[in-house]
């Protein structure tokens, strides 16, 4: 049997999320009886934006 | 008046909670405006239009914290600014213990399978990218991501076997889990891959009410189907449901897709085991006509009983009302109008929605003007004064920036059903109201004070006017379809079973 792609997996097991940005998304998928994890989550520092992209551009 | 704008460097909360915190500090005594937003450009310059100053607006940048509070005394302003703090930090012990970056949230799930993103769009791409590299698939709800990036991500995810829903995906079900903007259906044998987040849902709800039921909807973000980002999205979603057990018949919905993305996509559906429905909302191309190898249709309903159709599954009677049938009921309710009243006003939260009404309306050759038009010649001049028939997309970007979508804030659509269902020359309004997670707890009770009052208005006037609407959702959904049809009906709007079929009706009313 052919092996299934991450994504064909997520179809056959149903989602196990990390959410990032609106709390009311992880809370609707805790209320389907989802486990999720919220990401309390905030922008980066300015300068570890353009090192990131600095490095990103290197790599 | 007084207007007094705080600026706080570099603190960040999303638009839902600050919303409440916006709504708390309305309510405190004698402030008559309060806004706590991120100083986005669109925001400060909504703030810069309301008279608050411009020099202190000057220093907000997209990730600083902007508050705006006006009112008539200025210790009473001090006052509920001393508050702030308080509801800010009124986030629960939970929240302040979750991991703060995606790598955390990983070493405390490492089983962790999707990433649902909503952040804003200049960060989301670069989360969305660490997070497929990190194994996960991802659920992309934001919008304002670069095509460039939309690109990468896509060919990244496929390298890796993995799915991207959207940027901009409204809506998904997988495995019977909504994701998003989604209502409550039952698991069944029919697979959707849509474009269209409130498409996705009417098509997901209608085929649960009328008995059946839904294996995965598959997202695919605005842009996926035209040619500049090649459908790649689309096309990795059908091979799998295609393989996927659970799934006898799979519909894709829509706008007409570019050349490119079509000759692709009908290449695989040639090759296809299972029946193919193709939902192309709008004006369906000859050579779409002519090279589509499966089922071909352009309105939602016809996509449902298609797919309902091709299951062997009966058709409802709900989603079959006859031509005469609307005619004899719209007979009837236009005898209630004045002589002078003309006009349709569409006052719409559903994109789809917008779209299917103007195809309806355009299908049977009646001008009207739109926010977000079919084809230019459509095109509203200003977004904020209806002309003739109108039919606006509420949640297009003129009407949600720096604001949460129409299904959430019900306000601005109030103030447009106050002032348009007040104009003497209109005969219909024509509303929708979406359930599910996410969406407001109750759409139809955000909206009737303003349809009675308008309505109360017309009457007093010696007028009539006609309030058409749809309730997309289910009897599952956390605003329970049933007791919001109710409701509406309880309001004097006529609530047909589904939105073309509200739009037809207004067709016959128009029709004479």
């Amino acid at each position: 049997m052919e092996e299934l792609s991450l994504f064909e997996k997520l179809l056959r097991e149903g989602p196990k999320a990390v959410n990032l940005g609106l709390r009311e998304f992880a809370q609707a998928l805790e209320a389907q009886g989802i486990k999720v994890v919220h990401v309390d989550w905030s922008p980066p520092p300015p300068e570890a934006e353009e090192l990131a992209d600095i490095l990103e551009k290197l790599l | 008046m007084f207007r007094v704008c705080q600026i706080q460097k570099r603190r960040y909360f999303d638009s839902m909670f600050l919303m409440r915190v916006t709504q708390r500090l309305r309510a405190e005594p004698g402030i008559t405006e309060a806004a706590v937003v991120m100083g986005t450009p669109a925001n400060v310059q909504i703030l810069k239009e309301l008279g608050f100053p411009e020099q202190e607006l000057a220093q907000a940048g997209p990730d600083d914290l902007v508050v705006a509070l006006a009112g008539e005394d200025e210790a009473q302003i001090r006052a509920a600014l001393a508050r702030l703090e308080e509801f800010l930090s009124g986030r629960s012990e939970e929240i302040k213990l979750a991991p703060k970056t995606l790598e955390q949230a990983l070493a405390q799930f490492p089983e962790a399978n999707i990433a649902v993103i909503s952040l804003p769009g200049r960060y989301a791409g670069r989360e969305a990218k660490r997070a497929l590299e990190k194994g996960l698939n991802v659920f992309l709800f934001s919008s304002n991501v670069s095509l460039e990036e939309e690109i990468e991500l896509k060919h990244l995810a496929q390298r890796k076997g993995l799915i991207v829903m959207g940027p901009d995906c409204g809506t998904a079900i997988v495995a019977g889990v909504g994701l998003g903007f989604a209502n409550v259906v039952r698991r069944g044998p029919v697979g959707l891959i849509a474009a269209s987040g409130t498409g996705a849902q009417e098509f997901t709800s209608l085929i649960h009410r009328a008995g059946s039921g839904i294996s995965h909807a598959i997202g695919t973000g605005s842009r996926d189907f035209s040619d500049s980002v090649g459908g790649g999205t689309a096309l990795s979603a059908f091979s799998a449901l295609e393989a996927d057990p659970k799934t006898e018949v799979i519909v894709f919905l829509a706008k007409p897709p570019g050349p490119g993305t079509l000759a692709k996509l009908a290449a695989e559906v040639r090759r296809a085991k299972k029946p193919v429905v193709a939902c192309f909302l709008g004006i369906i191309p000859e050579n779409i006509r002519r090279e589509w190898p499966g089922k071909l249709v352009n309105l939602i309903d016809e996509a449902v009983i298609a797919a309902l159709e091709l299951l062997g599954h009966p058709v409802p009677d709900f989603l079959c009302l006859s031509e005469t049938a609307l005619r004899s009921l719209a007979k009837a309710e236009r005898r209630k109008l004045g002589p002078n009243q003309h006009y349709v006003r569409g006052i719409l939260a559903g994109g789809t929605f917008c779209y299917q009404a103007q195809l309806l309306f355009h299908l049977r050759g009646i001008p009207f003007r739109s926010n977000a038009p079919l084809s230019p010649e459509y095109a509203l001049p200003n977004p904020l004064r209806s002309e003739g028939h109108t039919l606006l997309d509420m949640g297009d970007e003129f009407f949600t920036q720096g604001r949460l979508h129409p299904m959430i804030d019900p306000t601005l659509r109030v103030e447009r059903i106050l002032s348009d269902g007040s104009d003497p020359e209109v005969a219909v309004l024509l509303l929708d109201f979406v359930l599910g997670y996410n969406a407001s707890p109750d759409p139809a009770g955000d909206l009737i004070p303003a349809i009675r009052e308008v309505k109360a208005l017309r009457e007093k006037q010696g007028g009539h006017l006609i309030v058409v609407g749809s309730v997309c959702g289910t009897e599952g959904d956390p605003q329970d379809y049933t007791a919001q049809v109710r409701k509406l009906e309880e309001a004097g709007v006529l609530v047909f079973p589904t939105q073309a079929q509200a739009v037809k009706f207004i067709l016959a009313l128009l029709g004479g």
